[in-house]
C-alpha cells in the first residue's frame, strides 16, 4: 500500500513520526491536502488543524501553530512552534483563553497586532477543540 | 589522642552528608538524562530548519535579512547571562560568572565606544554574584529551571527581535555554558544578534557539490519563507542556549556530587581509623590503670 512518512517536530520534541496515507495541513492561506507522491514543496504554515490518515485508516488530529512544511520524496516534515493533540484541547479552557485574549488592552499598533494574533490562535484552537 | 566520642560523632555527620550528596548525584543523573533528551529533540528541529534553509539557498536566492547584517554602529548592547538557580554544582556558575564579568567590564567601561550596555541575568546564582559586586542587572529571570520551555524562551526572543528591528538593540551577547560532549562543557560568549550567518552555509556547499538539485515549489514564495525562517532560527538558537545551560548544569552537579560522595567516603575511612586508634589507646590506658592498681595492692 502506498504510504508516506509524516514528521512533526517542535523545538521541544518530535511530536509525530508516523506512516500515513493522507495529510491535511493548514497553510498560511488555507488548508492543503497532501497525498502520496506529492511534488516537492516548501510552504509557510498557519494556525489550525493537522489531520493525518494513518495506514490503518485511523485519523489523528493536532493543533499546529505556524511554522513551515517541507515535502519531498514522500516525507512530510512539519516544523512548528507547537503541536497539541486535539484530544488534549478542552473546549472550556480554550474559550477561557479566547476571552482573556480578546480582553487584552491594545492601545498601540504592536499591542493591537499581538492581540489579533492571540485571538486568531485561540479561535483556531477552539475550532480544533470543538470538532473532537 | 583525640576524644573517641567526638570522632564518632563527626564520622556520623560525615556519613549523613554522604547520604545527601549521593542522593543529589542520583537526582542530577536522572535530570541530566531528561534534559539530554530535550536537547536531542531540539537539535532534530534545528537540523530540519538548517535543511530547509539549505534548500532555499539552492534556488539562488540571496540570503538577506536585517537580522543577518552587521551594523556599522553599536549603540546598545545587551549581555544575557545564563546561570543556575541552585548551587552545589562545582565550577559551573563560577566559570560563567567570571566570563560574564569580564565581558560586562569590557562593554560597560567608559573607554569602550558603546553608549549603553544592559545586563540581563537568568538564575539566582548569577543574580547574587553580581549583587555582591554591586552591579544591578536591568532584567532578571529566575523562572528558568532545569526544563526551560520554548514558550518562555520565545517571550524573551520576541522582545529582542522587536528591539533589534526597531533599532533599539544592536548586539546581543549570551554568556552560557555550551554543551559539547557529555564529558566537556565550556563557558562561552555567543553573539546571537546580529546572527551573522545562518548556520547552514557550510552544509550548502557540500550539498551543492553532490548535485542535490531539488526543485521545490514555494508557497507563497522563497523570499517570504526566508523572512520567517531567520527569526525562527534565532529563537531556536536562543532556546538551544537555555537547553545547553540546563544540561551542563546537571552534568556539573552530577560530577561535583560524585566527587563529594567519594571524598566523604575517604574521610569516613580516615576518621574510622583514628577513631579505632583512639578507642584502642583508651582501652590500653584503662588496662594499664587496672594492672597498676593490682600491682600496687600486691605490694
Amino acid at each position: 500500500m502506498a504510504e508516506m512518512q509524516c514528521l512533526v517536530v517542535t523545538p521541544e520534541e518530535t511530536a509525530v513520526d508516523e506512516m500515513v496515507t493522507f495529510v491535511a495541513l493548514p497553510l498560511f492561506d488555507g488548508e492543503k491536502g497532501v497525498g502520496v507522491g506529492h511534488a516537492p514543496l516548501i510552504g509557510r504554515m498557519g494556525t489550525g488543524e493537522l489531520r493525518l490518515t494513518t495506514t490503518d485508516g485511523g485519523i489523528k488530529r493536532y493543533f499546529i501553530d505556524g511554522g513551515f512544511v517541507q515535502i519531498a520524496d514522500n516525507v512530510i516534515s512539519i516544523m512548528s512552534n507547537r503541536a497539541i493533540p486535539a484530544a488534549k484541547l478542552k473546549v472550556e479552557e480554550v474559550q477561557e483563553q479566547l476571552k482573556t485574549a480578546a480582553e487584552q488592552k491594545a492601545n498601540s499598533d504592536e499591542l493591537l497586532d499581538a492581540r489579533d494574533k492571540a485571538v486568531a490562535t485561540a479561535r483556531a484552537q477552539l475550532r480544533v477543540a470543538e470538532r473532537s | 589522642m583525640a576524644n573517641a566520642r567526638a570522632l564518632d560523632k563527626r564520622r556520623k555527620s560525615v556519613k549523613n552528608i554522604r547520604k545527601i550528596t549521593r542522593t543529589m548525584e542520583l537526582i542530577a543523573t536522572a535530570r541530566f538524562k531528561k534534559a539530554m533528551d530535550r536537547a536531542a529533540s531540539a537539535s532534530a528541529y534545528t537540523d530540519r530548519i538548517t535543511n530547509l534553509v539549505g534548500d532555499l539557498t539552492k534556488t539562488g536566492l540571496k540570503v538577506q535579512h536585517p537580522l543577518l547584517e552587521q551594523r556599522d554602529e553599536t549603540n546598545r548592547v545587551v549581555v544575557l547571562v545564563l546561570t543556575s538557580n541552585r548551587g552545589l554544582c562545582g565550577g559551573y556558575n563560577g566559570n560563567v560568572i567570571r566570563m560574564a564579568n569580564q565581558r560586562w567590564d569590557e562593554v560597560s567601561s567608559s573607554s569602550s565606544d558603546i553608549p549603553t550596555a544592559e545586563l540581563e541575568i537568568s538564575g539566582k546564582r548569577g543574580l547574587s554574584a553580581f549583587k555582591y559586586r554591586g552591579i544591578t542587572p536591568h532584567e532578571s529571570y529566575s523562572h528558568f529551571e532545569d526544563k526551560p520551555r520554548f514558550d518562555e524562551v520565545e517571550v524573551l526572543a520576541d522582545r529582542y527581535l522587536e528591539q533589534y528591528i526597531a533599532g533599539d538593540l544592536d548586539r546581543l551577547d549570551v554568556v552560557y555554558t555550551q554543551f559539547q560532549t557529555a564529558a566537556r562543557q565550556r563557558a562561552t560568549i555567543e553573539t546571537l544578534l546580529p546572527l551573522g550567518s545562518l548556520e547552514s552555509e557550510n552544509d550548502d556547499a557540500a550539498d551543492a557539490a553532490t548535485g542535490g538539485d531539488s526543485t521545490y515549489e514555494f508557497v507563497p514564495s522563497a523570499e517570504s519563507i526566508l523572512e520567517e525562517v531567520v527569526p525562527t532560527s534565532f529563537k531556536v538558537k536562543l532556546f538551544k542556549c537555555f537547553l545547553d545551560a540546563a544540561v551542563s548544569e546537571q552534568i556539573a552537579r552530577m560530577v561535583a556530587m560524585k566527587s563529594a560522595t567519594e571524598n566523604a567516603g575517604d574521610l569516613i575511612k580516615q576518621l574510622s581509623m583514628t577513631y579505632n586508634r583512639a578507642r584502642q589507646s583508651q582501652i590500653t590506658g584503662e588496662i594499664m590503670e587496672i594492672i597498676g592498681g593490682v600491682e600496687a595492692l600486691k605490694g
